[in-house]
């Protein structure tokens, strides 16, 4: 029994063996059948027949012969046709290879024949042939094993609204398994059967590209309306009903996305000023230092983070998870670099003019200065490529709504960081500190705490953050000498704006700045969007001069 | 309280007035080329650009020294009154342009034609600034409008110290990102340049230019004359007075949100006619002329020179400035960090700047000596002087 | 103490909350005309805040401020309460460190305030001995012209009296003219207070307990924003609920 069925397999097996070999060498027959037929309609009709079968060979040639890489080789008045071999001879010449069997082309004494490309004539192609040629080969990726050339030939497809191509979808369809592609699918036969004679199928069509809310179709739709619009004999008043119902249904749907995008942006924006600023609320808000430097500072994260990748594609090679773990590192290191810079900073300038805050503004100036020369001379004038980690690159698609990593991680980022932040303030006794210097440093000094050190701490943390900052901003824009500028005006906005010395002021209005940016972006572009956002803080400063989180305190006096 | 113009002060002032207005020109335009004396047309421009500066600088000074409001936005009334200026030059242009049309390249390059139709492609507002009347006035007016409307929103909201420096900061870069908008009318990136003639007169000749000059003397000799005037009445007094003590201002009466509106308001039209005479003399007003850092570098000026003096800001606007264009040229690399660190220095170590270095030498022998004798003396305070008050 | 009765100042009922805070707390007083009025309490009692209210620096939740019988401080602003002839001295010496005494004075002698008028203004013969007198009454004719900023700590609390004086106030709040100085020093001050009292009303915070024995008729208690007890400087003292609140005997403060 079990011996039967033993050879019962193995003849099976065979079986389906010459069977694929077969196939394989049928269709290398009938493209030599097709590349020598001189009819051209002929030719048609085989090439697309040919669509159906599924070996590479067929992929290969047709790709070859639409660039005129199908050469005719004539011997005993046989005109067989071949491929040039992709190895080259010292002459430029090259072996050619027939269609018919995939072996190489040989002359009276068996020795392969060396062909050079100047001498050959290709196989002859028109305009009609190309086209079929490239839309069966748009066929041939409908089935490719990589997801996305396959979903955007399917939607490419669709679009030239075809009917000939239904059957081809439909048995492409039955095969699937890919949900976005099944639904690409779906899109396309809709999106083609527009074009069908019969009133129902198109009716339906239109009902099926609502339900699947198609937004690719929304101008093939917008123009099937005006056409029935202006024919009404052969579109009912039924189909334009239901066109503008499905408009309708997908304008609405592309609404909320619109919706769910731009908040999704607005919070990541503002996650970014976020991040930015929060290093200054630190020192600007807690310790009441002007730090015009803060920007270059920032700088000296994103550059930290430059390095950082440098010396691991060094040490690990471009690409590979270890590579990847470079973010890791570069946000650590960016931390540590920049909180080194700030302490410097702090001990030798702005120790001295904590009791003078606009010269501490215009000395801090004076660094800014220095610091953009110093990143000119050493890493150039231009921006230097800072790539992102495999993990950070790419993004989430949910109901057409992209949702990008680096923008996903800011945010995630953000939050932790305000959250350390906080738990730095108010649960470690370097916080207690902080904050006790923050309300009343002479007291403070007398109560014993050493106001010099926490001064120093502070700062240095508070540039650290800045550094954090930078490295994310890597991921996000350009790493160049002036990063620094590009932020440094909205992040002294939102510190005033949020009101000084409050975390909660700071992370609001970096909400506020960052959503409304992006909603006004759309309309009045990015330039007009900012300059309304900036009249509008100077407006809401009149109402409340002390920012949305003032703490309000009994008067002082001087 | 001081007298305005005592004898000697009157003395040095018309030595130095006739040396700037009388024998820099003459040298300029009846010695030989050949002669040592000689100064270039080039040179002589490129003084005029140093007075406008000084007078730039005096507006500051008048801000950030005497009533201690450090504005980072009197670049932007600087660029106002030359864009006021420009508008009128780019009309007299006339033909002569590169489109040979009757309205300015830019326009034409940005298709205004088909933008503003009905007059021919020039926007309505560029049109009363053929008159060069109306172009002057505008010089003033304009940034005394845009001045009087924020200084009365944030005196109102009483916003100052840094919050004032950040807040007019923010107000720069708005309009900076204004001006470089196409749209916004006014040439965009390149603003207004390629200027043909000046009240009729070529712009390019050494006469013209050389009148240039002189104008930007007489304006600096005029503007030192006012603030000196201003500054010795009892305006003045209460100027400092609010820099050194609001409260004690405010609570003796004064209002004071009216004292520092009418300040803002005077110093944003002394930059504003700076920048008209700036103008004609470099040939080109664009937008980063109003750039946040132009109007910190003017800040420099005074913090070097040394401000709350009348004189310290000049000198700082024409050394610090002659220095660029040495340095810019002997080593370009260097000099960001040549101004950044003068800058540090100069905030560190001379809070009243080249002024008053002879009097911190003298205290710092003085202090020398007096340890040397074996005297016991308070702990080095370098950094408090006099004068300077710390803000509260 | 009749309602009928003009006096100069009126707190009635005021209330003012920072942040959940009650600074003041219902809050009650009544100033005659001419009369010297010192006001102690502890700290965080609301001494400040009141004087903040009168000037109208800060603005009070609820409750009746008034000058004289009709003047309702609260709708008015620092300066416009100063030109009602209201003048403040602030705990710590505020003066202009970069003039002349006898500038600080000029700047603070009554007449009009406006932009145009300082721009033209000249010191005539009768302002010249208006300041003459001020220097004397505080004592610094000798140092008229010597930069303010080198004045001692005692001399420029009186220069900043004298720049109250000058003003010529009908109401002078005085925080703490002692603080800081010598024994010999707040004496002095102690006299020149006293020396005022009946030309002008002066309100004077203190809590230097010899120099309010020194110059108090009558004495107002304050606690946590409320008036606690009011009286001579002997009934004050021996006021129970003045020493438990001093003295936290039952409850802590």
């Amino acid at each position: 029994m079990i011996r039967f069925f033993r050879s019962f397999l193995a003849g099976f097996l065979l079986l389906a063996a010459i069977s694929q070999a077969s196939a394989a060498s049928n269709a290398r027959n009938d493209l030599v059948a097709a590349i020598l037929s001189e009819d051209v309609a002929q030719q048609t009709e085989m090439i697309k027949k040919l669509a159906e079968t599924n070996e590479p060979i067929v992929v290969q040639v047709l790709s070859a012969w639409r660039l005129s890489g199908v050469y005719i080789h004539e011997a005993d008045d046989k005109k067989i046709p071949f491929l040039l071999d992709a190895q080259l001879n010292s002459d430029g010449a090259a072996k050619g290879a027939r269609i018919a069997d995939g072996e190489f082309l040989k002359d009276a004494d068996g020795k392969p024949i060396w062909f050079s490309q100047s001498d050959l004539t290709a196989a002859d192609t028109n305009s009609k042939l190309r086209k079929t040629i490239k839309t069966t080969l748009d066929f041939f990726s409908l089935a490719d094993p990589n997801l996305k050339v396959r979903r955007d030939a399917t939607i490419k497809l669709g679009q030239e609204q075809n009917l000939d191509y239904i059957p081809n979808f439909e048995a492409k369809l039955a095969k699937e398994t890919d949900k976005e592609t099944i639904r690409a699918l779906k899109e396309a036969i809709s999106l083609t059967q527009l074009t069908d004679e019969k009133k129902e199928t198109r009716i339906a069509a239109l009902k099926q590209l609502g339900d699947s809310k198609s937004i690719n179709s929304m101008n093939f739709l917008q123009d099937f309306l005006k056409k029935a619009k202006a024919d009404t004999k052969t579109y009912s008043a039924e189909e334009i009903r239901q066109t503008e119902a499905t408009i309708d249904t997908i304008e609405k749907y592309m609404a909320v996305g619109n919706f769910v995008g731009t908040s999704f942006r607005g919070l990541s924006t503002a996650a970014v000023l976020l991040i930015a600023a929060l290093g200054l609320a630190i020192t600007f808000g807690l310790m009441g230092v002007i730090n015009m430097a803060h920007g270059e500072i920032m700088a000296v994260g994103a550059y930290t983070a430059y390095v950082t990748q440098n010396l691991f594609k060094e040490w690990f090679g471009a690409t590979g998870g270890k590579f990847d773990m470079y973010f890791i590192v570069a946000l650590v290191m960016s931390f540590l670099t920049a909180a080194a810079a700030g302490l410097i900073l702090e001990r030798g300038i702005i120790r001295f003019l904590y009791k003078r805050p606009l010269e501490s503004l215009l000395a801090t100036w004076g660094v800014s200065l220095v610091l953009q020369q110093i990143f000119r001379s050493t890493f150039g004038a231009a921006n230097v490529q800072v790539g992102s980690p495999s993990w950070l690159s790419g993004s989430y698609v949910i109901q057409d709504v992209l949702f990008a990593y680096n923008r996903i991680f800011v945010i995630v980022f953000a939050v932790l960081i305000v959250y350390g932040t906080y738990l730095l303030l108010t649960k470690t006794s370097l916080g207690l500190q902080i904050r006790a210097v923050m309300q009343n440093r002479n007291m403070a000094a007398c109560m014993g705490v050493r106001t010099d050190r926490v001064n120093m701490m502070t700062f240095a943390f508070g540039s650290g953050l800045a550094g954090m900052a930078g490295a994310c901003m890597s991921q996000l824009a350009n790493v160049g000498p002036s990063l620094g500028q590009n932020y440094i005006v909205d992040c002294f906005m939102i510190v005033v704006l949020g009101g000084v010395g409050s975390l909660g002021g700071t992370v609001s209005a970096s909400l506020g700045v960052g959503v409304t940016n992006q909603v006004l972006e759309p309309w009045l572009g990015a330039v007009l969007g900012k300059i309304i956002v900036l009249g509008g803080i100077i407006l809401f400063l009149q109402w409340r001069p002390a920012g949305l989180f003032a703490t309000k305190s009994r008067s002082l006096d001087g | 309280m001081t007298r305005f113009l005592n004898k000697k002060e009157a003395l040095i002032l018309a030595a130095v007035s006739f040396l700037i207005l009388v024998v820099l020109p003459c040298l300029n335009a009846f010695l030989p080329k050949e002669s040592f004396f000689h100064i270039s047309d080039f040179t002589i421009t490129v003084y005029g650009k140093y007075l406008c500066y000084a007078v730039l600088a005096l507006g500051v000074n008048l801000l950030w020294g005497y009533t201690g409001l450090l504005s980072l936005g009197q670049c932007l009334f600087f660029a106002l009154g030359g864009y006021a200026l420009g508008m009128h030059l780019m009309l007299m242009i006339g033909k002569l342009g590169q489109y040979q049309k009757d309205i300015p390249d830019f326009m034409v390059f940005l298709e205004f034609e088909t933008k503003y139709p009905e007059t021919g492609g020039l926007p309505r507002h560029w049109i009363p600034f053929r008159s060069p009347w109306f172009a002057l006035l505008m010089v003033v007016v304009v940034p005394a409008l845009v001045a009087y409307i924020f200084g009365f929103l944030a005196f109102r909201s009483r916003i100052k110290g840094v919050y004032f420096s950040i807040l007019s900061q923010a107000l720069t870069y708005a309009a900076c990102l204004m001006f470089f908008r196409n749209d916004f009318t006014f040439g965009g990136n390149n603003g207004l340049t390629d200027f043909k003639f000046i009240f009729g007169h070529e712009i390019n000749t050494a006469g013209t230019k050389r009148w240039l000059y002189i104008a930007s003397g007489i304006l600096l000799l005029s503007v030192y004359l006012l603030c000196r005037w201003l500054t010795s009445t009892k305006f003045g007094l209460i100027q400092r007075a609010i820099r050194d003590s609001e409260n004690r201002v405010l609570f003796s009466g004064y209002a004071t949100a009216h004292f520092k509106l009418f300040v803002f308001v005077l110093s944003a039209v002394i930059c504003a006619v700076g920048g008209a005479l700036y103008v004609p003399q470099v040939g080109i007003i664009n937008p980063s002329e109003m750039g946040t850092e132009k109007s910190l570098e003017a800040v420099v000026w005074c913090a070097v020179g040394g401000r709350g003096t009348l004189i310290g800001p000049i000198i700082g606007a024409i050394s610090v400035n002659a220095m660029k264009s040495w340095a810019t040229r002997a080593f370009a690399e260097q000099w960001l960090f040549m101004l950044g660190g003068m800058f540090i220095l100069a905030v560190l170590f001379m809070p009243n700047g080249i002024v008053g270095l002879p009097a911190q030498l003298k205290a710092l022998k003085e202090r020398f000596s007096k340890r040397k004798n074996g005297e016991e003396t308070p702990p080095a305070t370098p950094l408090e002087t006099p004068g300077v008050k710390t803000a509260e | 103490m009749t309602q009928k009765k003009e006096f100069i100042l009126t707190l009635e009922g005021v209330n003012k909350t920072f942040d959940g805070f009650k600074a003041i707390n219902d809050l009650n007083l009544y100033m005659d005309e001419g009369e010297l009025r010192v006001i102690i309490g502890p700290n965080g009692a609301g001494k400040s805040t009141m004087l903040d209210i009168i000037t109208g620096r800060t603005q009070p939740d609820t409750g009746k401020v008034e000058f004289g019988l009709k003047t309702d401080l609260t709708e008015l602003n620092e300066y416009q309460i100063n030109r009602l002839g209201i003048g403040r001295k602030f705990q710590t010496p505020s003066v202009y460190v970069d003039h002349t005494v006898l500038e600080n004075i000029w700047l603070s002698l009554e007449g009009t305030r406006s932009v145009w008028s300082t721009l033209f203004a000249k010191i005539g013969s009768t302002q010249r001995d208006r300041i003459q007198e001020v220097l004397k009454t505080i004592g610094l004719t000798e140092r008229a012209n010597v930069k303010a900023g080198t004045l001692s700590h005692g001399q420029k609390q009186w220069l900043e009296i004298g720049m109250l004086l000058a003003q010529n106030p009908k109401l002078l709040l005085v925080d703490e003219p002692a603080a800081g100085m010598t024994d010999e020093e707040t004496a002095k001050t102690g006299e020149l207070l006293m020396s005022l009292a009946g030309k002008h009303s002066i309100v004077v915070i203190e809590h230097d307990m010899v120099f309010v024995r020194q110059i108090a008729r009558k004495v107002t208690v304050l606690h946590q924003g409320h008036v606690l007890c009011e009286g001579s400087v002997d009934e004050v003292q021996n006021d129970e609920r003045v020493i438990e609140v001093y003295l936290g005997r039952k409850k802590k403060h």
